[in-house]
């Protein structure tokens, strides 16, 4: 017995939303959970392998399109269950005895490599066999191609926003149980009843499999080399709270043998306090401080970081990232009168606040401190006219260097709008103050110091050297920046606190090369001739040098990024092959990725044209129509998170808002699509719209969102879901009606197009964030109106062969 | 061929092995001082002997132990590495041990470091923080050295009772130069401490003690950075 034809539609296009949304509610908790063990750019590395079973599902659809939709019947439903259940045990297989991977020892051993194909393998399984169902289904209802394509967005938006909630509720490994639970129950409504049962005992099973998963959740096994590992192998260590947050997994690790004074002073003879520390997705994050009313002196005393004391009083103090809390113990011990904390990890500071609020003294309950769970960008934008006497930035880079991990990380504090921004807000004689770990070959140190000087150029200071002053530690190197010039005694303080705590200056406006390495002794000199050069303007300099040290500015928002393309040659030569990837390994990371995907995309795109080599019908033309449109689509999105990511101040939100609102706005415009009239014109002229306002968008769109920043919630949600949602609906009519229209022309090519659809998406993501290093976001925008150019003109070109083809049939 | 014949062949092979392998592992082992250490600059003749003679590949784990003289760290477990030969021959000559030296090694690791100064100095004093590496390490270089004195402890406090040192050795980068250490070393001492993760651009940081007590440090960096040149 089977489900009558209207009411076995709908409970497909029921099945297909459900599937939809456990799908992208797997690969959201696989991102996450990869980014627990190893770290993030692997996550997408992964990732981006595991969704080219996109392009895969369409090749095999290609090859094999009339026989898997002869059985369609039971294979859609199969997949689904198949899919839900691998969802289930993917990432606990991945973690288990030889198929353990950390992608730290892949550079050391090669034995890493065939695990990490293993590793592939596994994540890749449940991508095939979900996204092969969703092609099936739409090359089997191409007539009906805008319901089940706005049943597949609508499905992924619901997905992304649910999983978003559940990951800051639930621990992270207990999310793709649930997401496969989800397509396990799809693939139950969609079945003909004929093998219900065979469905439900794989239901059963998902159920207990997934109740087992969920109730022991368990320690996700990290690597060895993260920082959460390497203190649980300290004495008596224990992780004493554990917590899942929208920003990741909060552990708090206790051992005696757990300290905290980053570069402190060798002038220094007391006892270095033991501190808890915080890991957030098992990196460390900060310790716990201790705060005790009318303290005086503080660890961080004995550190550069207290230099813009040493200079300045501030009794009014904005803090930026202030983390845990550290920094903030540091500064209420010099007594300041109001301090404005901005701390974007809500779930830190709700910690604070309850769990460790004896502990620390009540340090976060503090009358005089105010605490924004925001971005600083947005925060600084939403309190125009408002003056510190000191503005503090969270110290830089890592000890000992971070590997680049952070290159692609988009950084709106370290821009150079932010810098004016900043300045906007300093007091008369206000500082702002910047530490960062020494790192060589020299980058942040150089790049942070080109960002203050191109900052006072910005705004008219002809003598950078009389606002700039530095103190370099054995370890570390703190700058301060003054609006007004530096003062006789303010130098003088400053040349009495390096020579107390055993530092040495390093920029003073009557700097005496003799005094820069008093205490510590430089190998390579030449520091200070960079130093200098940066002081001097010496653009030269900087384009000569062997890394990126330019200023970041929001178009291009990477402050950590400081690799450059061509220059990896030399690099190799003088650092070794070996060693290069340790400099700069997450951006190296994503060109592996982009190479990759790209290699196996075209596997994809060129096996089924081995299939179609005798169709006499035009395959170029669906080539380009479908992978412009991947590209245009994925770069758009990406943009869009980047733009919004500073506009609602918080990565998390913008995500969701732009991920949920695309997908949704689009499905609307497929289910629109099937309802337009058949004319060919229509959507070469939607192909235009779209480029037209993302054209606008290129120029306007920051404008926009900086001119509304400071609005209230529903005002910014409402202008977000505007700014997101239009293109969108238009976007979202482009794939539908190019699928409708090659299935009336040449049937063969809609796997094709599915596969290459999705092959681009992919590559596309990697693709994206090469383009916004290199040239920016505008760059990719404009590329993003390419596409949808080139798309459009396609229907204009094929507008012959569609006249040959329909002559009597209505087509669209 | 019979089982009789068989049975002698594998007692040969029994016996000729190890003597091959041991060979073998001694011709790399000059290969890496020729072409690792010495082609570097390290110049000091009792650190070149001392690597020369202290089997590397004894103090890696068995699954690295082909990759033992490669000119590179190798992953020893629990997050931690053994060093590069090249650096930990920079480190050996940079602190200038002699015949009378008393020393202080804090990270014990896989206990090849302790291994070399053993070879050079009188006694050498070595703290691990991770239980299970101090007592594979004490097992290895117990047997091998009995100037070697290995204790399972946090390397913060240093070694007090054994205090001062001529040389402190500190493997295992910290974000911090532990107080206590600095206490610990004799005027006119020398610190040598790793700044960064041995998968990194590792550099080396040397402190000394002055006679008057004062501090100085001095940054060493084993790959020298050169910046580029004008493409014209």
């Amino acid at each position: 017995m089977s489900f009558p034809p209207e009411r076995a539609g709908k409970r497909l296009i029921i099945s297909l939303a459900l599937h939809s949304a456990a799908i992208i509610a797997f690969q959201l908790a696989l991102m996450q959970l990869i980014s627990i063990v190893q770290w993030h750019h692997f996550a997408y590395m992964i990732i981006s392998i595991a969704m080219l079973g996109f392009g895969a599902s369409g090749t095999l659809l290609a090859l094999a399109r009339e026989r898997l939709l002869a059985i369609s019947h039971w294979l859609v439903p199969l997949l689904m269950t198949v899919s839900g259940l691998c969802m289930m045990i993917a990432f606990p297989i991945t973690r288990a005895g030889v198929f353990q991977f950390d992608v730290y020892l892949l550079f050391v051993e090669s034995s890493q490599f065939p695990v990490l194909a293993a590793n592939y393998l596994i994540f890749f399984v449940p991508f095939f066999a979900g996204a092969l169902a969703i092609g099936i289904l739409f090359i089997k209802h191409t007539r009906e191609i805008g319901t089940y394509y706005f049943s597949n967005l609508l499905g992924s938006g619901i997905g992304g926003l649910l999983v978003l909630f559940v990951l800051g509720k639930v621990y992270p490994q207990s999310v793709p149980p649930l997401a496969g639970l989800l397509s396990v129950a799809a693939g139950l409504l969609c079945i003909n009843r004929k093998y219900f049962s065979l469905h439900l005992v794989a239901g059963i099973l998902a159920i207990f499999t997934a109740i087992f998963i969920i109730r022991e959740p368990g320690q996700v096994p990290i690597s060895q080399y993260k920082g959460l590992a390497q203190a649980m192998n300290l004495p008596e260590a224990e992780i004493i709270h554990r917590k899942p947050d929208i920003h990741g997994l909060v552990e708090v690790v206790s051992s005696p043998a757990l300290r905290f004074a980053p570069a402190l002073s060798l002038s220094f003879t007391g006892d270095v306090p033991v501190k808890k520390n915080i890991f957030v997705n098992g990196d460390f994050y900060g310790v716990i401080p201790r705060y005790s009313c009318g303290q005086q002196n503080h660890i961080l005393d004995y550190t550069t970081q207290a230099l813009p004391w040493a200079i300045k009083k501030g009794s009014k103090v904005l803090m930026i990232n202030a983390g845990e809390g550290a920094p903030l113990a540091h500064a209420f011990s010099h007594q300041p009168s109001h301090v404005d904390a901005i701390i974007p990890n809500a779930g830190v500071v709700k910690m604070m606040k309850t769990v460790f609020s004896e502990e620390s003294g009540g340090l976060f309950l503090h009358d005089r401190l105010h605490i924004h769970t925001k971005e600083a960008r947005n925060f600084l934008a939403s309190v125009s006219g408002k003056q510190y006497d000191l503005i503090l930035l969270p110290q830089q880079d890592a000890f000992g260097g971070n590997a680049g991990i952070n290159a692609l990380q988009e950084n709106y504090t370290m821009t150079l709008e932010s810098f004016s921004l900043m300045w906007e807000h300093l007091s008369d004689d206000g500082l702002i103050a910047v530490s960062t770990w020494i790192d060589y070959p020299a980058r942040t140190s150089l790049k942070l110091l080109s960002t203050l000087v191109q900052t006072l150029s910005e705004k008219g200071v002809s003598k950078p050297g009389q606002h700039i002053a530095a103190v370099r530690s054995w370890g570390t190197i703190t700058y301060v920046l003054k609006k007004s010039p530096l003062t006789r005694g303010e130098i003088k303080n400053i040349r009495a606190f390096s020579a107390r705590l055993y530092f040495d200056p390093l920029l003073l406006p009557d700097i005496q090369d003799e005094e820069r390495q008093r205490f510590n002794a430089a190998e390579d000199e030449d520091f200070f001739s960079y130093v200098d050069n940066i002081m001097a303007g010496e653009e030269g300099f900087m384009e000569e040098y062997g890394f990126m040290i330019h200023p970041a500015r929001d178009n291009k928002p990477y402050f950590s990024q400081f690799l450059k393309l061509k220059n990896i040659p030399r690099m190799v030569e003088i650092f070794g092959s070996g060693q290069v990837p340790f400099l700069e390994l997450g951006y190296l990371i994503v060109l592996v990725t982009l190479a990759q995907s790209t290699i196996l995309a075209l596997v994809f795109i060129i096996l089924p044209l081995l299939r179609l080599r005798k169709s006499q019908k035009s395959k170029g033309g669906t080539l380009m129509y479908f992978g412009a449109l991947g590209i245009g689509y994925m770069f758009v999105e990406i943009i869009l998170i980047q733009r919004f990511v500073l506009y609602f101040g918080h990565p998390a939100y913008a995500i969701s808002a732009v991920i949920s609102t695309m997908l949704v706005a689009s499905g609307l415009g497929s289910l629109t699509s099937g309802k337009l009239p058949a004319i060919p014109r229509l959507p070469a002229l939607i192909g235009i719209i779209i480029a037209i306002m993302l054209l606008a968008y290129t120029f306007l769109l920051t404008p926009v969102l900086q001119g509304t920043i400071a609005g209230s919630l529903p005002v910014k949600i409402i202008i977000s879901l505007l700014l997101i949602g239009i293109p969108s609906y238009f976007k979202g009519m482009m794939f539908p009606l190019g699928i409708r229209y090659i299935s009336e022309y040449d049937i063969s090519q809609t796997p094709w197009a599915w596969g290459i659809n999705g092959s681009f998406s992919v590559i596309s993501t990697s693709l994206a964030m090469v383009i916004a290093v290199e040239s920016g976001f505008m760059t990719v925008m404009a590329i993003a109106v390419s596409c949808y150019l080139i798309a459009s003109s396609m229907f204009v070109f094929h507008r012959k062969i569609f006249r040959q083809n329909t002559k009597t049939r209505s087509i669209l | 061929m019979n089982r009789k014949t068989i049975f002698s062949l594998l007692l040969l092979l029994l016996f000729i092995c190890p003597e091959v392998l041991a060979n073998s592992f001694e011709r790399e082992r000059n290969a890496m001082v020729r072409s690792q250490i010495r082609a570097r600059g390290i110049r000091d003749q009792a650190t070149l002997e001392a690597m020369r003679a202290v089997p590397r590949h004894l103090y890696v784990p068995a699954a690295q132990i082909r990759f033992a003289y490669q000119d590179r760290p190798l992953p020893i477990g629990y997050g931690q590495t053994i060093s590069q030969p090249y650096i930990v021959a920079y480190m050996t000559e940079i602190i200038r041990p002699r015949p009378d030296h008393k020393i202080l090694e804090i990270g014990t690791g896989s206990g090849y470091q302790a291994a070399i100064l053993a070879e050079i100095a009188d006694q050498v004093y070595t703290i691990e923080i991770i239980g299970a590496l101090g007592k594979q390490a004490r097992r290895k270089l117990e047997a091998q050295y009995d100037n070697v004195h290995v204790k399972i402890a946090d390397g913060y406090y240093g070694w007090e009772e054994q205090a001062p040192f001529d040389a402190i050795v500190v493997t295992a980068a910290a974000e911090y130069i532990p107080p206590p250490l600095v206490e610990q070393l004799k005027p006119g001492g020398r610190m040598i401490i790793p700044v960064g993760s041995p998968f990194q651009m590792q550099h080396l940081m040397l402190v000394e003690k002055k006679e008057d007590g004062g501090i100085t440090t001095r940054s060493l960096m084993p790959v020298r950075f050169v910046p580029f040149e004008r493409a014209d």
